[in-house]
Formats: C-alpha cells, structure tokens, sequence
C-alpha cells in the first residue's frame, strides 16, 4: 500500500481523474503566472483562480459535498484504496468507513467550487466545518 | 423487389444500407443484425424541392431578397447596419428580433436598390402547403406592369380577355427558381437572414439530395415466409423513387410539362409527408386512411423519442409489487420480499475488507437469500453462479473482482410511488430483507407518497454504485425528509390509528396499573435499552400510573437520555380558556419531556403543525430520535389498541332521542324561515344584497339557512353523543372523519350542491319531475333532511348521487389538467439553483435572484412565522435545561440594562454571515420584549427598574441577601449571562444550519411546491370577497391564469381605497363615477312621440334615481353621451334639450321610407348607451375593510386600473387589481410580479394550503425576469431558454429543431434536460463542483476534530444545554 498504488488505483477507476490532472496541471501553470505578474493590480488579466486569502465562499460543507465526498470516498475505498484510518475489526462497508474517515479529518480531498464568473475556489476537506 | 427474400439494389432496402433480418449480412459492414449499425444512403432530386420545416424560413429571405439579382433588398449603410447587428449581439432573442425588423422592413421595398427590379410580398400559396407566390407589382404603378404585358402581346391577338387577369396575375417561385435565386446570395450577405456562411446557407434549405435512413431504423416486419410488413418510412421512400424516376423520364424524353410539373408538385407532397405526416394541407387521397409515422412523429409528444426515450429510460434493477403496512417498520426502512432480494443485485467489488463476505455470498450461490448470482472478474469475464462450481469460484475469487450479490438488509434503495409529484415521492429507505410477497412500510411514511393500502403499487430501485447509495442516503434518506420543503411542516408522522391510541391513553381518567403499565412500556421496546419506570401517580390504595406517562418514558426512557422536549400546544379540543384547566383537556404542555397535561391528538401528533411534538423533536433533538420516537409510537399504537379494542357498529350512529327531537326543531325553524324567505322573494320585498338579483339573493339567504341546520347539528352531536363513541372519538382526534361526516351519519345528510349553488333544474322548471314546478322550497331542490342511518328518500337519493358526481368529474378533469401545470412549472423552474455566490441563476447563468429569497434562507427550515429559529421556544428550552444546573444557580440574574447592552451589540457580535437585517430586527424585539418583562417584574417588586434607574451596588448586595427577592426574581422571567450566551450560540447555530445551501435546486422545489397542492385542491373554484356576490375565481383554473399570464381573466377585481373611506355617501359618489350607468338605468321612460312636423323619442330622466345613485349626472352629459356612442348616428343638432329631465331625440333618417325603422332601431340603442363610468367596468361594489370595519372600500369588477385610479376619490396609492397583465402596463413589472405572489398565495390560503413565500417569490421571478411577463406557456418558456434540446423536449418539438437548424444555434448542455438527454452530470447540487485529490494531506498531522468528544458529564440530569447544543451540532452533520 505505498503512495504509487493508491496514485495509479485512483487514476484507473477515478471518473473525473483526467480532466483533474488537467486542470492541476493549469492550476500550476496559473500558479507560476501569478508569481511572474506579481500581480495585484491584474488579478483578472492573470488567471481564473482565486487567491485564497480573497474566497467568498461559506467555510461550510454543503449537503452535496458531504454527499459527493463520501460517495467518491467511498467507491475509492470500495476498490481496494488505502485507508487513512485504522479499520475496526470486522468493519467492511465503504460507506461506514468513508464517513469514519471524515469525522477523523482524513480524506484527501480537494473541494473546488465553481463560480458563476468562471473561477473557481479550492476548499481542503481540512479547512471546512462540517 | 423482384423476389421476396432479395431487396432491389438501389431500393429503399438496399442491403447496402443495413439489414432488419436475422440470418443476413450487412452489406457494407459485413456484420450481422446485432452488430450493423446502418448505413444512410440518399436519392438524387431530378428537381429541387421545399424542405417543409425551413418553408417559412425560405419564404421569409425570399421577401428580404432581389427575385432578380439577389440582393438583399437594402440600402448599402441599412445592410451594414443591420450586419453589425447581427455580428455583434450572440442572444437568439435578440438575433431574433433583429431578424423580424429586416423583414418588415424589406416588405415596404418596392423596387430594388440594387438592380430596380420590381419586388412585392412573397408568401405561401393558399390551400397549396409547398408552394410559393410572388405578388411582383403589388403596390406598383399600372404602366410597371407595361414589360410583362408586352410580353404576352402576342396572346391578346387570340384572347382579348387575357389582359385583364395578367394585371392581377402572380408569379409562382417554384423550387427551380428559388434554388437560383439562392444561389446567387452573396456569402456575407447571408449573415443578415439569421444563418451562418459557413453551417448553414439558404441554399441548404432546398432538398437537392434526400437521405435515405438506414435499415435497422425502420426494420421490415416479417407475417410470413413470403410477406413482410414495411414500415411507414420504407413506403414513403419507395413511393418518393417512384415518383423521382417518373420525373426522371420526363425530363428525358420531354413529354409534357404540365405532367411534369403535377409529379413534381406530387413529389414535393410526398417528401413533405416524409418528414411530417400531419402538414397542414396536404391533399386529403394523398394521406390515405392512416396517418403514418414520419420522421417528425418519432419524435414528437409524449411518446415521441425526445420525452420517452431521451428525457426518461427504462432502467434496470428495479421491483414492483403491492404495498402493505407494517407499524414494526422503522420509518425509514421498507420490508422487500426475498423473492425481490434475490433479484436484484448490487455489484460489489471484491477489496481486503470484504473478500471473505463475498466469499461466502459466492458459495451460496444464487438461489439461497444472502447469496450472488453473477461474478465477473477483472479480465471482463462474467460467471452466472447458477451453473458455476461455486466453490471454485469463490475460492479463486481476487481483489478487484465484481459480485453481483443479492441485496441485503441494510443496503440503501430508493422507494418510489407514482405519481411522482414532488420530490419526497421517492425516499432512500434501508432494505430489510423479509419473507412475503408485499413491500412493507411503516404508516407513517403514506403521506409523502400519498399512498394507502387498497392495492396500491410501489417501486424500488436498488442504486448501482458507491457514489449512488451515499448521495440517496445523505440527500434523500427519508429521516432528512421528515419536513416538507414547500412549508417546513412535518409530513411524516403518526397518523389514523396511531393518532386514535395516542388520544384514548392520554384521557384524563385513563390508568393503569404496574402489570399494564410494564406491558405498554414493552410493547414499543427493542429490549436493547434501559428503562426506568416513573414513580406511580397514585400509590394507595393500588399503585396506578396515568397512560400520559407512557408519553414520558417513551420519549425519554431514562435518565442518561438527553432527548428534551419543550412545547405547548393548543390540541384541536381546547375549548378556548382556562389554558391547563381546559374541561377537554385540550391544552398540551410538555416540559422536560415530560406531559405535564392534555390529550394528544393530531395537532401534536400529526402533521401539519409547527408546534406539535415531532416538530420540536427533530428540530431541538435530532431526525434520528424523531424517527425512533415515531417507531415507538407505531409499535405501540399497533399493538395496544388492538388490544384495546376499536370499532364501529350500527349503535354508535343510531340517534338518541334527544337528537332526534332536536333535529326535527331544527328543521322545523329552518323550514319556517325558508318559507318565510320564499314568500318575501314572491311579493318582491326582499331586501336584496349588494348587487344581486333576487333569485341570486334568495338563493344566496336559503343556502346559508340551510346549511345552518346541518352544522347546529353537528354541534349538538358533538356535545351529547357519549365519550366512548368511535366516531366522534376518531373526529375528536383527528385521526378520521369530521364531524361532517358525523351528522351525515347520525343526523341528517344536508344539502346537496352543485357549483356551489343548490341542485339545479335538470328538467322544465324544476329540478326532478317529482316536485311542482318553479319549486323553490327545501326539499325540491335537493336538501337531505334524512340520515344514512334512517335512509335517503328516492329524491333525495338522486339528489346525493348527483353532488357525488361532480365530485367525481372535478377530480377525473383536475389531474389531467393539475399534471399538465405541474410539468410545464418544472420545465421553466428546472435549472434553478443556488450558485457559491448566493446567488440564484438559469443554467445559462441569468441572475433570477441575487439572494434567493431575499434573505437566503431555506424555506425547509424556517420555524414559526417564517423565522429561521423559533426565538420564543429556544428560550424556553433553554431555561427548562439549565435553570437548576449549579452554574446557573450560582450565577447573578442579569439586569436589564446589561441584557440591553447585549441587544446592542448583536450585530457585531453576529458569527454568520450575510444575516438578513430583517432576522436582527426581530431578534432586537424580542430580547426587548424580554427586557421589559424583567423591567416590570423588577418594578412590580419594588426593586428600581434596572432599565431607566440602575441600582447601586449596595442595593444589589441588599437583593442578594433577601431571600425573598431573590426566589421571586428568579420566579419566572429571570436570565444569567451563561444563558444569555448560550441562547445566543444556538440562535446562530440554527440561522447557519437555516441557510440555504449552495447547489440546492431551488427551483425545481418550488415548481413541485406549487405544483404539487394543486393536485390537492378539491372544488370551490369560486370565493365571495368581501360582500357577498363579487365572485373571485380560485382553485386549479385561477393558478392556471396566473401562471399562464392570460390576458383575459374570468374574474379581473379593482381594489381600490377610498379618499374618504369613512363617509358612505361619499364612497356612494364614487362609486357612481366608476361604475358603468347606462341610459336605461336612470331612464324613467323612453317614448316614441309622432307629432305632424315631426317624429321623435322622448326621454325622461329618473332624477329621483340619479339622486339616490349619487350620480353627477346632469341633462347635457346624457346628451355628449349620446353622441359619443358609436354606430348611434345621431348628429348634435338632432337632440333637444327639451327641459332639465327631458330630452328629444331625432332619427338620423327621416325620409318617409325608413322614419319607422329608424326610430326603432334608436329606440332599441339608447337604453344600452353608457352615460356615465368606466365601459370596461362591470359593476362596483362598496365593501368593508377587512381590518377596519368602519372604513370602507371599492370593490371593482372588470377591467380599466388606469382609469379607477384616476377618478377623484380614489386614493390611487393603494388601489390594486388582481390582474397581472394589466397591473404590468399601469404600474410597470415590479407590480406585475408583486401581484403575482399575492395572487397565488392567496388562492393557495383560500385552500388551506400553506407554501413558504420564497417558491411562490421564485416562480414570480422567473415570470418577470426578462422584462415582460412571460406565462409558463409554451410561448412564455421558449422565451426565458435558449437551450434547443431543452425546448424540444417540452413542446413544439420539431419546429424547435428546424429553427436551430436554420439559425445555427449550439446548446452548450448547462441545463437538466439537456444534460438528462446528453447523459451528462448535471451542474447542480453534487454536480456544482469538483473533487481533487489533496497531496497535502499525508504529510500533515491530523487536525483536532471540531466536535470535540469531551463531553462526559457527571451531573446526570440537568446539564441538558450541552447535550442541547452538542445536538445542534451534530446536526448540521446530517
């Protein structure tokens, strides 16, 4: 169970991976734009994230992402994944164990949520009430 | 086709296309039936043809464009104009526009800027559906047509006749022409015409190449070895080759051309039929007796492709099968049939968690329950257990594997009843596998589903993957579905039976002894719990308990609980005074879980209340023990009244003597006053009500007389049928029945109606042949003076068969009519949602509301009077939970001057964001009803104040030393700052979890809000508002005309405030000036007078009338009147004054011949001729101010605001009609949504159906957002969408398509339909955002979870609050 095994996993049965990789790849390039600029005067010109020091977003898990992380979480965990937390003896639901590892904080997981003007912020699981 | 088995090369079934029968190759593909997918060919067109759905297009750019040189039929600079235009704007509707501005501006050319050629109206020839006509010199000068006339010169040599008709002769653009004069188009021009240079270009419009669709499309049917049935497409096709090759051979050979040109016309009919059988038009030997299935049929209506195989699939994994209760259910469980279990599968996958459960599954084997019937394995293979070595199987089964196991108990499914109204028509419920053969659920959950147990059918769906089962049990598990999102109320709760145990145990004389009492307590236990047995209310000389304590022990079975109940409820048997000391005890109190007093019926019980006991359970406790508290009541319930006994018999509705002489008194004095009414309405002096007739009057007087007589009734029954009566028991609870349906059993049935009026005549004069004519008494028009028990009459009899069927009619008409609203709400709501800005948008990302609702708070959550928390409630639960903790009690009571430093600053200290202003200024009041309270207490003991007069600390000291004081002030309003800060925690707490979430499908919610009552509404489609006879229209078809934006509303009311509002007279002057007074009304005669010079008629005025109307009427306003009217023909010098009250008037037409008729005709206008008022106004009424009795007000009938609001007297500032369309053009789009929302919140509330203002504020905005009122009409959406899909899907299919096609639109698939039909993840809710994978989170330490796990408390019993709020917080988990 290294962090190899969990990548390639993650990459073979994760839905949205590619366009993930994707889109991660643009967040650096964006990334090293901003630091280029330097730029507090042309935040628009520079590139669609946000900063995280200007997020608007509520710091507050919706429904949905609770919803949605668990469910991702879970068919992750249901096809073999390596689990952030120590299994009970006996405990072999997906479900079970996915929510175990969000109320222990151990979900990996990036919320990136959209705004209507184009950006979008990126929420760690960590960083959200829930 | 020369032999039946071999299709001709070059036919419609051309192997080469594709087979539709088994055993064959394809031609092209070489593969078999399953595997070919089809091939198109296409047909060559000797000639070109109109392509029917772009026939209007090409109409429309043949009137923009030069016949001759194809110019755009524009000046230079207007054609530039209008291309940067086009070029510049990108939304349709505005494209649109533009569009229609160049046609009707090239329609007014004449002549061609370009080449001076003469261009008239091009339309579409009538009675022909695919032929054009081109009116060249229409509007031109006769010598214009001098060329074409030279032309024919040579004609008029042998017919002079000829000349005449070519004058008025059109030129036919047939196909050929058009295909040229397209041709020609200039490729920057085509821009203009709303298309695409480069997609698509007039040209593309014309059929020069046919496609021919592939075979499996529409494969042949085989009847026997020899014959085959071909499908509508194939004939059509053969029918068009025929008739292309007959062409063909035409042209060839050169045979005739009117031959030709009548084959060409066929063709063109035929290939108009192809695509769309039902073209208006089309010649009736040509459609046969069928019509078939074209190209646009399949994918038109309800069972075209777009609603029944696009929008909606058939899915697997799915059972049905009858429903039945079962109170040992947990709510949100349902009870499946092995047999169910057994087929359907859920595909695990084998990981090191699970290995050896699967294992074991495997080994079972398919035909065992807790078994797997398929494995498939990593390398694609799939193993049907059924005949697999199962052993093997198992043994070999690896990580990464697939089993397809059985469903088992505990796995997530969705339960499903039709129709699927509003979204708690499908729940995730937990599966627990059962032996039966019905699905079983616990009765509580019947009314989401509205579901009973007389047969009815349910559906389950057993979700597919991880991500499924954990989105329906977070999102659409029933326990988070216990509150309606339409109002808030609870709508899962105890009901029926439950209802009648609660109610009979919680009697005031009910009680038990310990056996009884130990029995009860087991009867709703698991046995997995302990309980503690409540000290015994009377301990000699038996130990006995009351049955109210088996409320406290089932809510709160033991000490370490920390389920805590606060509420006061007014049951629906309070008599109205004494509060606790209600003889009926009727006034609920539950205080620290505890009923301290009152029967529970179905005010704090059922659903439907926001202050019953399930309500408070779930909002100050949790879902979970609302539902577990749910259960035990089920299971109790069940069991104990069946022991119980509860039943009906024939002596529980025989009347008592009492009763019936009662009744008879009754019906005595009522028939006496209906006579006595009848006899008024015979003479004539009946005092008749504001702006009836006397039959309306009479009818409206014996109505209410005699439903009086049914209700008084009722109220004797009511109070002298014995206690112990079932059906006044079930009425009483509200478990079953009213007390209408009392009286209809025990006293009498009542009056029958139909329309809300009494039986009507159904026979000449009479309504039954049984009575005497023009009978109007009682019994001949349908009044049931029997009961069921004594047994209807024969009349009577037909009498209650026939209000029974209306009532039948109005629910057959209503669902079609409710279900058509419902889908076209849902279809305009659909893509609503809450973006992470707040803000509510289309998919399209048109802003709808910048904060839905205005406050951003979710409808779901709202407590009592729409505010996010119930502020009096948490208060006192909070006070029950702390106010014998020691910290409390050893903590200062606050003085109000420091409680009012607190309400100062509750802005700043407030921790949630965007807080409405509104929610401060009520938290404001109420800590300041609350100061006040402790102001007055402190006042009333004759301490100072604490609010205008601060004690000194030594007085404070002295306080505190008084032992007296210091109980009383800690009597009953008293507050510490820990309380304070806990309130204040909590009240953010709840507006934080109140706030609606980003992703939330706003509108679809409030379409199935709105939507979804309407199916409830029964009858009473009229209303009186305010005085009697002015009608308002309600029910299903006021909705309709709301939401459609009609124009012409059946009963459009002004009202309107008065200037003056006290004085009658005034508002009588008024009045006058408003309504409609016509000549006959103030008329006291109109007489023909013959006199030797002369004839004319003679009017008098009834000035007595004009006085007691109040009218400001004088003689010379009668006579302007006169002359304005219309089609009157009467000239000023032909009326006289003759003196104040008289005039003359003179026919218009005195020759001998026509005098009479003419004085006739006059004599019949002028009673119509409207003197004085508003036309459009049909009648005023002067009505009573619903607050304010004194004050009055103008009811208005009919049209015409502008009007009413600038008559003098009316105070126009709060004049307002109930029609929309018409408030838009006086008042503007702010009114018109305005009085959208309170139209249809009170013809909601006029049903009794209570829908949170922010769906009906949404629908209203969506209705008003673009500027105009748009109606949820087909008309109304297609110009809020711009997605094709999406509006093909809804209505007008086709035509959607063709114009996409046309204009080159692209649907970027944002919406739910389109996203539905593409198979897309919607953007909405789960679809709003992405999940990345964090990188970070490995190398960091475990953060400290928010909720801490430190809460071991010692003092077991009164440390509540921190169970309180640790509930609260986890509740914002769930």
């Amino acid at each position: 169970m290294s962090d190899k095994d969990y990548q390639s996993d993650g990459d073979d049965n994760f839905d949205e991976n590619d366009s993930q990789n994707e889109e991660d790849r643009l967040q650096i390039l964006e990334a090293d734009e901003v630091a280029a600029g330097g730029g507090e005067n042309d935040e628009f010109a520079v590139g669609k994230k946000k900063q995280a020091t200007e997020r608007i977003t509520s710091s507050f898990m919706t429904k949905y992402e609770k919803a949605r992380v668990l469910g991702t979480r879970a068919l992750q965990i249901s096809k073999n994944a390596p689990l952030m937390i120590q299994p009970l003896p006996g405990e072999c639901d997906p479900y079970k164990l996915a929510e175990r590892e969000l109320n222990e904080r151990r979900i990996p997981f990036i919320i990136r949520r959209y705004l209507p003007d184009g950006t979008y912020e990126d929420w760690k699981l960590s960083e959200l009430t829930y | 086709m020369d032999q039946p088995s071999q299709p001709q090369r070059g036919g419609p079934l051309d192997l080469r296309m594709g087979i539709s029968e088994r055993g064959k190759n394809c031609e092209t593909c070489k593969k078999a039936l399953a595997d070919c997918p089809g091939h198109f060919g296409y047909v060559k067109l000797e000639l070109p043809v109109f392509h029917v759905g772009y026939f209007k297009h090409s109409v429309n750019i043949l009137q923009v464009v030069c016949k001759e040189c194809s110019n755009v039929l524009l000046e230079n600079p207007d054609k530039i104009k209008f291309i940067k235009q086009m070029r510049s704007k990108t939304d349709p509707h505005q494209k649109l526009a533009i569009w229609k501005t160049i046609i009707t501006q090239c329609k007014k050319v004449k002549k061609c800027p370009h080449c001076e050629a003469h261009n008239g109206t091009v339309k579409k020839m009538p009675n022909f559906p695919t032929r054009i006509i081109h009116d060249k010199y229409k509007g031109a000068k006769g010598t214009d047509q001098d060329e074409l006339i030279q032309d024919f010169a040579h004609v008029f040599t042998l017919n002079n006749n000829i000349e005449s008709s070519l004058r008025s002769s059109y030129e036919e653009l047939d196909p050929q022409k058009v295909y040229n004069i397209f041709q020609r188009i200039k490729d920057e021009d085509v821009v203009i015409f709303y298309m695409d240079q480069n997609l698509c270009k007039p040209i593309d419009m014309l059929i020069t190449h046919i496609p021919v669709p592939p075979v499996p499309i529409r494969p042949s049917v085989a009847v026997s070895s020899s014959t085959t049935n071909e499908d509508d497409l194939t004939v059509k096709m053969a029918e068009i080759i025929q008739l292309n090759n007959l062409i063909k051979i035409s042209i060839d050979e050169g045979l005739a051309p009117n031959k030709l040109i009548e084959d060409w016309i066929l063709l063109q009919y035929t290939i108009a039929q192809y695509f769309n059988s039902e073209t208006p038009g089309l010649p009736h030997n040509l459609l046969g007796n069928k019509q078939i299935r074209a190209l646009s049929q399949r994918l038109k209506g309800k069972h075209g492709r777009f609603r029944q195989n696009l929008s909606g699939k058939r899915v697997d994994f799915t059972g049905r099968t009858v429903i039945s209760p079962d109170p040992n259910c947990g709510i949100d469980e349902v009870m499946i049939p092995i047999y169910i279990a057994k087929n359907l599968t859920f595909p695990e996958r084998v990981n090191q968690y699970n290995i050896e459960k699967l294992r074991n599954l495997v080994r079972i084997g398919p035909d065992v329950h807790p078994g797997a019937n398929y494995v498939e394995s990593l390398d694609g293979n799939k193993v049907l257990l059924q005949y697999a070595n199962r052993r093997k199987t198992a043994e070999e089964l690896q990580i990464g594997d697939i089993v397809e196991r059985h469903l088992e108990n505990g796995d997530v499914v969705l339960f499903n009843r039709q129709p699927s109204l509003h979204r708690v028509s499908i729940m995730a419920h937990k599966a627990r596998v059962m032996p039966s053969r019905t699905l079983r659920f616990n009765e509580c959950v019947c009314t989401p589903y509205n579901a009973d147990f007389d047969g009815d059918e349910m559906n389950i769906h057993l979700p597919q993957s991880e991500e499924a089962r954990a989105e329906a049990r977070i999102l659409m598990d029933v326990k988070q579905n216990l509150l309606i999102p339409r109002s808030g109320e609870p709508l899962i709760a105890p009901t029926q039976d439950f209802l009648t145990s609660s109610y009979l145990i919680t009697q005031k004389d009910f009680f038990l002894n310990r056996n009884e009492f130990m029995r009860i307590c087991a009867y709703f236990w698991d046995a997995n719990e302990r309980i503690e047995i409540p000290p015994p209310t009377i301990y000699k000389p038996v130990e006995l308990w009351t049955g109210k304590q088996i409320f406290n022990v089932l809510l709160r079975p033991n000490r370490k609980s920390n389920v805590y109940v606060n509420t006061v409820v007014k049951e629906r048997n309070y008599t109205g005074q004494g509060e606790h000391m209600c003889p009926n005890d009727g006034w609920v109190i539950f205080q620290n879980s505890e009923l301290i007093c009152g029967n529970l019926c179905k005010t704090t019980m059922g659903s439907g209340s926001k202050t019953g006991l399930f309500y408070s359970l779930q909002r100050d406790n949790s879902v979970e023990v609302a539902a577990q508290c749910m259960l035990r009541v089920a299971k109790f319930s069940a069991r104990w009244i069946s022991n119980y006994g509860m039943s009906i018999g024939i002596s529980d509705v025989t009347p008592f003597e009492v009763l019936i002489q009662e009744k008879q008194k009754l019906l005595d004095a009522g028939y006496v006053n209906c006579d006595k009414l009848i006899d008024q309405y015979k003479k004539g002096d009946l005092v008749l009500k504001a702006g009836c007739n006397p039959e309306q009057t009479l009818e409206s007087y014996l109505n209410g007389e005699l439903s009086k007589i049914r209700d008084k009734a009722g109220e004797i029954l009511k109070s002298k049928l014995p206690k112990h009566n079932s059906p006044l028991i079930m009425a009483i609870c509200g478990s079953k029945g009213s007390n209408i349906n009392l009286c209809q059993m025990i006293a009498l049935v009542g009056q029958q109606t139909v329309n809300g009026q009494r039986m009507p005549n159904g026979f000449f004069d009479r309504s039954l042949p049984h009575f005497e004519p023009y009978s109007k008494y009682p019994a001949s028009k349908g009044f049931v003076k029997n009961s069921f028990y004594t047994g209807l009459t024969a009349t009577e009899f037909f009498f209650h068969t026939i209000g029974g069927r209306e009532g039948l009619v109005d629910t057959a008409v209503k669902t079609a009519e409710t279900g058509y609203m419902q889908r076209r709400l849902m279809k305009a709501l659909e893509d609503l949602s809450v973006k992470y800005d707040d803000t509510v948008r289309t998919s399209t990302e048109h802003v709808i509301q910048f904060q839905y609702g205005d406050d951003g708070l979710d409808p779901m959550f709202m407590d009592d009077n729409s505010l996010p928390v119930s502020l009096k409630r948490l208060m006192i639960m909070i006070k029950e939970n702390t106010k014998q903790t020691s910290k409390v009690i050893n903590e200062d009571v606050l003085l109000p001057f420091q409680v009012v430093e607190f309400k100062n600053k509750i802005k700043e200290n407030c921790p949630v964001k965007n807080v409405s202003l509104k929610f401060i200024e009520q938290l404001k009041d109420f800590i300041q009803t609350i100061i006040n309270q402790i102001a007055k207490q402190r006042k009333d003991l004759g301490l100072k104040d604490g609010l205008n007069q601060i004690p000194t600390l030594q007085e404070l000291k002295n306080e505190r030393k008084d032992k007296v004081v210091q109980k009383l002030l800690r009597n009953f309003t008293f507050l510490t700052q820990s309380q304070l800060d806990d309130f204040s925690t909590l009240v953010w707490l709840k507006y934080r979890r109140a706030q609606i979430q980003p992703g939330e499908a706003v509108g679809a919610v409030a379409a199935q809000s709105i939507g979804e009552p309407g199916t409830q509404m029964t009858l009473k489609t009229f209303h009186f508002a305010g005085v009697a006879s002015m009608n308002v229209t309600l029910g299903v078809p006021r909705i309709k005309e709301i939401i459609n934006a009609t124009k012409e509303i059946s009963t459009p009311i002004i009202t309107a405030r008065l200037v003056n509002d006290v004085d009658l007279i005034s508002a009588r002057i008024v009045k006058g000036r408003i309504e409609k007074t016509i000549l006959g009304d103030i008329a006291k005669y109109i007489k023909e007078v013959y006199t030797p010079r002369g004839c004319f008629l003679e009017v008098k005025l009834d000035l007595k009338a004009i006085t007691a109307l109040k009218l400001e009427l004088t003689i010379n306003e009668v006579k302007t009147a006169i002359l304005k009217t219309p089609k009157i023909k009467v000239k000023e010098k032909n009326i006289e004054i003759f003196d104040e009250r008289k005039l003359h008037i003179q026919p218009f037409d005195t020759t001998r011949d026509n005098m009479y008729f003419s004085m006739q005709q006059l004599k019949n206008m002028l009673p119509s001729v409207s003197v004085k008022g508003i036309p459009t106004v049909l009648r005023a009424v002067i009505s009573k101010q619903e607050q304010d009795q004194a004050k009055h007000l103008l009811l208005v009938e009919g049209y015409g605001l502008k009007e009413v609001m600038s008559t003098p007297g009316i105070d126009f500032r709060y004049t307002k009609s109930n029609h929309v369309i018409e408030t838009e053009q006086v008042l503007g789009i702010e009114a018109a949504r305005q009085t959208i929302i309170n139209e249809i919140q009170y013809t909601m509330q006029s049903h009794g159906m209570n829908i949170d203002p922010r769906h009906i504020q949404l629908l209203a905005d969506i209705m008003t957002f673009k500027g105009q009122v748009l109606g949820i009409t087909r008309f109304g959406v297609s110009k809020m969408k711009n997605s094709t899909l999406m509006l093909a899907s809804f209505e007008m299919t086709t035509d959607h398509l063709y114009d996409s096609a046309v204009h080159c639109k692209k649907d970027d698939i944002t919406g739910v339909s389109e996203c539905i039909i593409m198979g897309n993840l919607i953007p909405i809710g789960t679809g709003l955002f992405k999940v990345v994978y964090d990188e970070t989170l490995q190398k960091e330490e475990q953060p400290g979870l928010l909720i801490s796990n430190e809460n071991e408390n010692e003092d077991l019993i009164f440390d509540g609050i921190n169970d309180v709020i640790e509930n609260q917080k986890m509740l914002i988990d769930s």
